[in-house]
This record gives C-alpha cells, sequence and structure tokens, in this order.
C-alpha cells in the first residue's frame, strides 16, 4: 500500500514547544492565589496512625489534611478493568501507614518554603506494628497481616496469609504431558523491583470552581479516569470535574492509576478553597510506583523432535502495599506465556502477595519482560542442551499467524492476521552475523564476547470478539474547519512516543490534507468522549482506529455538500492534493471536470448553513493484535572488572504499518535503554528490616542507563518488517510495549553464549557476575 | 524580608536584570523555576543526578540545582528561552526536530544545553565526545541515539558568531546591563 502522509518522517507537532521549554508540564502549571501543597509521608513500614497534631502547623497558616478529612471511600486507583473484577483497599489518605513513604497527611500553604516548615510542625502518634517484607514468610501462618478484608467489586473479601488475590489456568494436562515427555526442563527466575523513571515526577494542580466542581491538570495516562475516581471520591457529578490533557513528560505505566497525590491535592483545594498545586519530589517519586518484581518457577517438556509438549508455570508476585492492577496481572502475565510458543498443555498457577513496601504497577510491558525473561532463557538453554538449533527451534515453536493470541489474560484473545516473525528471525540473524558465533568453551582470555537472541511480542490494547474483563474504549472527534484545515480532538494521551502524531497523519490522510493543515486540539474531559487509558499499546491501534472512523464520518459529509454544490453523486467523488495549486481539491473519481477546493466545499458549506463537516464518536477494537520483536545482542564481558557492555544489537520489529518511522525507531532504541538496564544495572532495593529504599531517591545509585552505556550507533540498529494487520488503521498495530520485552532475555542469552553462565536473576550486576566466575572457578 | 535568611539577589537572566528575594538556601533552579517563573527549565531531581535543568552560568553550563540561588547574584544566567535567537542553539533545536530525538521532551531543555555546551568548546566533536559531553544528561525515552545523530549533524557545520555566545565568555555583567539595574528596568518576582 502506498500513502501521502503515513510512513513519512515528518517534524513532531509539540516539537517546538519541547525544544524551546515552552510545553508546559503539569509541575510548570502557576495560577493566581495558588499554594503550594507538601506530603508528610511515613518513616515507617507499618504503623497504625493514632492522632497527628496539626495545631503548630495550621497556626503558621497552613491548611492540613488528615485522614479524617478525607471521604471515607475505599477505591482502586486503576479503573481500567470492570468495576466487578477490580480489588478495592486504599483511601486517599490511610487511616495504617503500610509502607516507607506512603502519605499520611498533607499540608498546603502560600508558599512552599511555609508549606516545609508547617509540615515539620506536625506531630504524629504512631502505634508501630511488625512488617511483612518478604513475599514468600508473608504466607506464613504466623505472619503479620497488611490486611484482614479488602473490596472485590461490591463484595468485602476476606484477606488471608497475605495474598491479595491468586489466579489458576489449566489447558490440557500438563502434568501428564511432561511425565510423557522426552526432555523436562525446570527453573527458578528472579526479577527485580524496577523503578519507572520517567523524567517527570508525580504532580496535580487542582484548582475548585465557582460551581462546586474542580479543574486539575496532572500526570496521567488517563483524564477520563481521574474524572471517573475524583468525581465518585468527592460526590461531584462528572460534568464539574473537568481534567485538562496535559503534557506528560514520560510515564511507561505509571500513571495508568490515578497518581496518589492527585486525591490529595483535590481534597486539600476543596478544603483550602484555593489552588493548590502538589509536585513530588525525585525521592517522593520513588516510593510511589514500581515495576512487578515476579519470582517464576519453570517448567517445560519437549521432544526429541523439537516439539513442544507442556508447560508448568508459578509465579510469586511481591505486589507491595497496594493491589492497582494485580489480578489482572496474574492473568496477563499467564496470556504472555501462552502466546510465545504452542506448549499444548499449560498449567499456570499465580499468586501476589501483599507486603509493607511500595505499590507495584505496570511498567512497559506488564509482566511480559518478566515471563519472557523465564521463557526465552529456558527456551535457549534447551535448545542448548538438547542441541537443537536455536532459531529453527523457535520457528518450530512459536505462536504467529492464524493461531490464537492472549492479549490480555485469558479473557481477552484473537486471531493472529499478520506476523513478521520468520522476517525478523532470519534478518536479524544475518545482521548480527549468527552463523559465525562460537560456542562459550572456546572462549578466553580477559575480553569475552558473546551473541544470544531472544524474541517476544505485545498485544496492540485488550479488545476481542466481545467485551471482557478490561475496558478498551477510545473516542475522537475531527472537524474540516471553514478553511479546508482539520481540528483532531482526542483525550488520549501522548506519554511522549508521538500517538498523537500519529493520529494526526491518519486525519491528513484520510482527507489528502498536509500534515501541518492538521491541528491537535488542547482539550479536558468535559470536551471529549470517554478514552480509557493509554496503555496496553493501543494509542496507535485503538485511538488510531477511533481517529480514523471520526475522519471518515467527516469526509462523507464533506463529499454530500460537494456533491450539492458540483451537482454530482457523493459516490462519484473523490479527495486528492492538488500539488501544483497546492491544495487539497474534491473532484470527479478520476477526473478533474468537475472540482472544488476543500476548502471551498467547507467554507460553502457554512455560508449556505448547511454546518461543520465533523465525525465524531467511541470506538472498540475486536481484535488485540499482537506486534512481534526480535532482539540479537552481541555483550562484551569484561572477566577482571565485571562490567558487561553490550556491544552491538539489532531490534527487529513486525509492527504493521509504520505511521511514525522515526518515533518507531525510537521506541526500539529507548526499550535497548531501559531494558539493557533491567538486565543489567537497575534494581530499587529495600532496606530489609527498615523497608526503606537503599537508594534514597538518588537516581545515580539506582543506575539507569546514560549515553555511556549504549552501544555506538553504528553497533545498534532497528529494522521493520513488512507486514500489514488488516484491523489496524491503515494496518498499524502497537509497538511501544513489544519493542521492549525481550530485551534482557537477549542480553541473558548472549552473556551465556560469551560465558557459559546462565543467570536467572536479573540485574546481572558487575558483582554478581563475578562472583557466578568464581564460583565456577571453584567447581572445577 | 527576613534578614537572617533570606536576601535581595539580582541575576542578569536572558541578558535582562532580574531581582528577587531568596532563601539562604534556595537553589538558583527554585529561584528561576519559582521566582522568575522561568518554567523552561524543568526539574527532574533536585539533586544533581539527571541534568534536567542545566541552564549556562557564570559562562558554562550547571545543573541549577546544585548552585544556590545567592551564588548567582550579580551574575548572568541563560535558560534556553534566552539563546532562542542564538544561530548555534537554533540548529541544534531544528536538528533535534528533524531527527527525531525528542519523545516525552521532559529532558529536552537541558539535553540542548548539554549539547549547546559542548559545541561551544569543542565545535567538531567525535561522536564519542558527543556521548561523553551528554553523560551527565539523563533521558528516559530515546536511548540517546537520535540524539547523538541530531547533535552530530550540527557538529562542525558552520562556525556559529553569536552575541549570546561572546557575552558567555564574559561571566560579569557590563556596563550596561549594571545601569540597566539601575535604571530601575527590574522586573520584580514574588518574595
Amino acid at each position: 500500500m502506498s500513502f501521502t502522509t503515513i510512513g513519512t518522517v515528518t517534524p513532531r507537532k509539540d516539537g517546538i514547544g519541547k525544544v524551546t521549554g515552552a510545553e508546559r508540564f503539569t509541575q510548570d502549571i502557576t495560577l493566581p492565589g495558588m499554594w503550594s501543597a507538601l506530603c508528610l509521608r511515613s518513616p515507617h513500614p507499618h504503623a497504625k496512625i493514632l492522632a497527628i497534631d496539626t495545631s503548630e502547623a495550621e497556626a503558621m497558616g497552613a491548611v492540613v489534611l488528615v485522614p479524617d478529612d478525607v471521604p471515607d471511600l475505599f477505591y482502586n486507583e486503576r479503573t481500567v478493568s470492570v468495576p466487578a473484577r477490580t480489588y478495592r483497599d486504599r483511601r486517599v489518605l490511610p487511616r495504617v501507614a503500610r509502607h516507607v513513604g506512603e502519605p499520611i497527611a498533607a499540608v498546603a500553604a502560600p508558599s512552599e518554603e511555609l508549606a516545609f516548615r508547617a509540615l515539620s510542625a506536625l506531630k504524629v502518634n504512631y502505634q508501630l506494628l511488625p512488617a511483612v517484607l518478604d513475599p514468600v514468610a508473608a504466607q506464613s501462618a504466623t505472619s503479620p497481616s497488611l490486611y484482614q478484608e479488602v473490596f472485590f467489586g461490591d463484595e468485602v473479601v476476606a484477606v488471608s496469609n497475605n495474598i491479595a488475590c491468586q489466579r489458576q489456568i489449566t489447558v490440557g494436562d500438563a502434568f501428564q504431558a511432561l511425565a510423557q515427555s522426552d526432555f523436562v526442563f525446570e527453573r527458578n527466575y528472579s526479577l527485580p523491583r524496577v523503578y519507572h523513571h520517567q523524567m517527570e515526577t508525580k504532580s496535580a494542580v487542582v484548582r475548585p470552581d465557582p460551581d462546586g466542581g474542580v479543574t486539575v491538570w496532572c500526570t496521567t495516562q488517563s483524564i477520563h479516569n481521574v474524572r471517573h475516581l475524583l468525581a465518585r471520591i468527592f460526590s461531584l457529578p462528572m460534568s464539574k470535574v473537568k481534567v485538562k490533557k496535559t503534557p506528560l513528560g514520560g510515564s511507561f505505566g505509571s500513571s495508568i492509576q490515578m497518581n496518589t497525590v492527585i486525591p490529595i491535592c483535590a481534597a486539600l483545594a476543596l478544603k483550602a478553597m484555593r489552588p493548590v498545586k502538589l509536585v513530588s519530589s525525585r525521592e517522593e517519586d520513588f516510593y510511589s510506583h514500581t515495576k512487578y518484581p515476579s519470582q517464576i518457577h519453570l517448567k517445560i517438556g519437549v521432544n526429541g523432535d523439537m516439539t513442544i509438549q507442556g508447560v508448568i508455570a508459578d509465579v510469586l508476585v511481591d505486589i507491595g502495599a497496594h493491589q492497582i492492577q494485580a489480578y489482572p496481572y496474574l492473568g496477563s502475565i499467564c496470556g504472555w506465556m501462552v502466546s510465545l510458543y504452542k506448549w499444548k498443555n499449560i498449567q499456570y498457577e499465580g499468586k501476589a502477595i501483599y507486603t509493607n513496601k511500595v505499590p507495584t504497577c505496570a511498567m512497559q510491558g506488564y509482566g511480559n519482560p518478566q515471563m519472557n525473561f523465564a521463557v526465552e532463557s529456558l527456551i535457549d538453554e534447551i535448545a542448548h542442551q538438547c542441541g537443537f538449533d536455536p532459531i529453527e527451534f523457535r520457528l518450530l515453536n512459536y505462536v504467529g499467524a492464524g493461531d490464537e493470541f492472549w492479549g490480555q489474560g485469558p479473557t481477552v484473545r484473537s486471531i493472529i492476521k499478520s506476523c513478521g516473525v520468520e522476517e525478523t528471525l532470519r534478518v536479524g540473524a544475518e545482521w548480527i552475523g549468527w552463523d559465525r558465533r562460537q560456542m562459550p568453551e572456546v572462549k578466553s582470555g580477559r575480553y569475552r564476547r558473546g551473541i544470544g537472541l531472544a524474541r517476544g511480542f505485545h498485544t496492540s490494547g485488550a479488545g476481542s470478539p466481545l467485551p471482557a474483563e478490561v475496558v478498551d474504549l477510545s473516542s475522537a472527534t475531527v472537524k474540516v474547519n471553514e478553511d479546508g484545515s482539520l481540528d483532531v480532538i482526542t483525550p488520549l494521551q501522548d506519554l511522549g512516543g508521538g500517538t498523537n502524531d500519529a493520529h494526526a497523519k491518519i486525519a491528513a490522510e484520510v482527507f489528502q490534507v498536509p500534515l501541518d493543515k492538521v491541528g491537535l486540539s488542547a482539550v479536558d474531559t468535559t470536551t471529549t468522549c470517554y478514552d480509557v487509558c493509554t496503555h496496553a499499546s493501543r494509542g496507535t491501534y485503538v485511538g488510531g482506529a477511533a481517529v480514523l472512523q471520526a475522519a471518515q464520518q467527516a469526509k462523507t459529509m464533506i463529499l454530500d455538500f460537494a456533491g450539492r454544490l458540483l451537482g454530482e453523486f457523493p459516490q462519484q467523488l473523490e479527495m486528492v492534493f492538488d500539488s501544483k495549486l497546492a491544495e487539497t481539491a474534491v473532484q470527479s473519481i478520476g477526473s478533474n471536470v468537475k472540482r472544488m477546493s476543500l476548502a471551498e466545499v467547507a467554507r460553502m458549506a457554512m455560508v449556505n448553513g448547511w454546518g461543520t463537516a465533523m465525525g465524531s464518536g467511541s470506538y472498540r477494537q475486536k481484535n488485540c493484535p499482537p506486534s512481534f520483536v526480535t532482539n540479537f545482542v552481541e555483550v562484551e564481558l569484561d572477566t577482571l572488572t565485571g562490567i558487561i557492555r553490550i556491544a552491538r544489537a539489532v531490534s527487529l520489529a513486525d509492527c504493521g504499518t509504520l505511521i511514525n518511522p522515526d518515533l518507531a525507531a525510537g521506541q526500539l532504541e529507548g526499550s535497548l535503554m531501559r531494558y539493557g538496564g533491567y538486565a543489567l544495572s537497575e534494581e530499587t532495593e529495600n532496606d530489609p528490616d527498615s523497608g526503606a529504599l537503599l537508594c534514597q531517591g538518588f537516581i545515580t545509585d539506582n543506575k539507569i542507563f546514560s549515553t555511556n552505556e549504549m552501544p555506538y550507533i553504528k553497533d545498534f540498529q532497528t529494522y521493520f518488517a513488512n507486514t500489514y494487520e488488516p484491523s489496524g488503521p491503515f494496518g498499524a498495530k502497537g509497538l511501544g510495549e513489544a519493542a521492549g520485552n525481550s530485551v534482557a532475555s537477549a542480553i541473558a542469552n548472549a552473556i551465556f553464549n560469551a560465558s557459559g553462565i546462565r543467570f536467572t536473576r536479573l540485574p546481572i550486576t558487575p558483582e554478581r557476575f563475578l562472583q557466578a566466575l568464581c564460583e565456577r572457578k571453584g567447581d572445577q | 524580608m527576613d534578614q537572617l535568611t533570606e536576601s535581595m539577589i539580582t541575576i542578569f537572566l536572558n541578558d535582562q536584570p532580574f531581582q528577587a528575594v531568596a532563601g539562604a538556601s534556595e537553589s538558583l533552579l527554585d529561584f528561576l523555576r519559582h521566582r522568575a517563573l522561568a518554567t523552561e527549565v524543568k526539574c527532574g531531581c533536585g539533586r544533581g543526578d539527571c541534568g534536567t535543568c542545566a541552564v549556562l552560568f557564570d559562562g558554562r553550563m550547571v545543573k541549577s540545582c546544585l548552585v544556590l540561588a545567592a551564588q548567582a547574584n550579580g551574575k548572568r544566567v541563560y535558560t534556553i528561552r534566552g539563546l532562542g535567537r542564538d544561530a548555534l542553539m537554533a540548529n541544534l533545536q531544528d536538528s533535534f526536530i528533524q531527527h527525531g530525538a525528542i519523545q516525552c521532551g521532559f529532558c529536552t531543555p537541558g539535553m540542548l544545553m548539554a549539547a549547546y555546551n559542548l559545541l561551544r568548546i569543542k565545535p567538531t566533536p567525535t561522536r564519542s565526545e558527543i556521548r561523553q559531553g551528554i553523560a551527565g544528561n539523563l533521558c528516559r525515552c530515546t536511548g540517546y541515539q537520535k540524539i547523538i545523530d541530531a547533535i552530530a549533524a550540527v557538529a562542525g557545520k558552520t562556525a556559529f558568531v553569536s552575541e549570546a555566545a561572546d557575552s558567555l565568555d564574559s561571566p560579569n555583567p557590563t556596563a550596561t546591563d549594571q545601569e540597566k539595574a539601575k535604571a530601575g528596568y527590574l522586573l520584580l518576582g514574588g518574595g
């Protein structure tokens, strides 16, 4: 297929705002009469709050918010799953602090300095409770408990042994299949707590409105879900909760849920009756969200003919102090396993455990990088042990075109229609020099190189033939202005990947107008219809499809208007871009006998009183096509220092039609950075006694990659397979999350190829690598 | 003004005198963002880790969260806004847009300051030197590759001569600047 705008490299619409610093993020919003707010955070991992003395702080002129001031309503910060399948265990300010850094009170004052003084004047009387910090010990009968009961939908459910929720999924009979397999392999994998590290910390600005409502600027991936929750918590009609779409300084999943500071800021603003701004410090942000750390026990049965017979998986997730999406996580992580290979027989059990640590939430991949590391490590090990060709072994067993795909756990399934797995494997193998790679046994010397491979995928959205556990709805409006330019109106947040640019391009393509004539409107929840959230790599596939539908409706109206003006049947008209006149025209199909510029049609429709050509509506995808990614990585190990360097890498993706080619490559490049860190350096560790974070809020102690850790540009390539997704807008699928899921697995497999050591725990730090080297020498 | 903990600070912000009261421990970053409302300077950590708040101060690039407002008294400070007409910065900004070097854009102003600083000191850096030159600035979105591409495309392309770059080399405000301040062009901030 050939396109005019789609697939071309164009300057992004928000580019000038971003390079000049004029783009206003939440922390940059200043309102007249605005006060500054700060949270008082628990220094204890588990403590009952008996009393808070606010008198001194109030005497300073500060407004103080304590647990008694907030509505006694329990909610889940994330509202993407249907309400009946949502656990609820938190209120705006808790009566029991359940992790170090949990906000327990807040102050607002005319200046940040006064707010700091007022905050230090608060006196809290705590009753210390024993802390639960280990997810295994947490399940013992003698362990203290975080909760006696929580809500599931509208039901009150008891919590026993700190088990927040669990899921079991059975397909066929895996026990029997493994008993009859030629080979059975079994391993335990351990995936760390990792902080999202988006560059902008979680923030909110809330202004009470004269009508009793609120206007909100905040860090969120879903303005409509923030509105839902604020309306419910503060008993306001939704029409009085105006959440403004505000640029987001990165997120990676950490704002799918309404961030904890948002309702606190709203409660303060309503109490103080003036605008309030609450910005998290970096350390506070560290204490607000983290990736799901998971322990995965995996057992795979395989026959000598390279066919996989079955899998048994046990997943234990340390979810921290609150449930955000632990229940759907347990379903999704199973789905990511199910959709990697044709297992035939599956036995899965997942358990989520409450501990007195930072609450966990989705982070780019939502369980997929965790599961991918376990499966792709073990598949690689099986290939090596059994003498299978690692590429052919994968090609024989992978789930691809025509197979069933689980897009978001067992209830969201669809049939795969487009698949570039084979292309990415073949092209990547050639680029990295797969055939020339040598086995670890022949390598020696201080520096050793090795090549590894892993493949993965991610869903595009959470659509399935019938609505399931996960809401998956987008809305958009496209209207044609009286000069032939377009406004695209979408509540869907752009997390930085260029999703809204993709939307503009889709509208430009439908109308054959130059991209600079398409505007992206500034919107809020009162001017847009519902959109669930920018998550699950759905921004382009679902959000883009909503824009496409709206644009096509608007086009139908334009053709109708033009038909009246030109005396022609609308179905006999088409839209073309006339490059000579540099204008878009409506004309008879295949000839310009009857012709009028788009601008003239739109203007005459206004003059004649016919109306504005526009389309508007909500859209739900009935599919969740996977985007496939393959990673080949060459590492260089320094056996003296233990430092592992990514020497060369190629990331190959199948995401259907490319809408923004440069930004799509940017997704693959950024993912190598984030998941290189996941593999080699990043971990937010807790002090085993105090529960505090050992990094103390310092980024440098959390070791995310800088330019120094990245491969040189000529040593890092990206590639896109030539595929077309029939259910996607102009053939497109998602990419954001797929880009990262198999990076760490490929790095670990490359480390094996270089050293002969299989790591089952991430990150593979220099210390751990040297320790493993020493242990192996000890064996010999 | 609390004489013990606060003082009156005048900085020459993007060639304009700006005066406000600052606390003794107030960082230049807070002074710029909260007093001068220079929100083009973003705050990513406030602890010198991320480089998001980079500005040109006293003729060199600094992380403004690591400089006290009081240290900046009487000194020149350039934010990205003040370099809008500078040919080198304009080229870098354009190159960032053309090369897809921006995703969420939060680190971008600081990253551009680092790039600008590098190319002023070393107009024709190698790619390795570009990597080193921006290693103190963190970006969580792009993986740095397109940022390095964007800087490399500008490096050595033109010899940039600009007024701003010249005045950066003379960190102390000129007599005209001082006169402007005295003549009452002060933009009084909150305090």
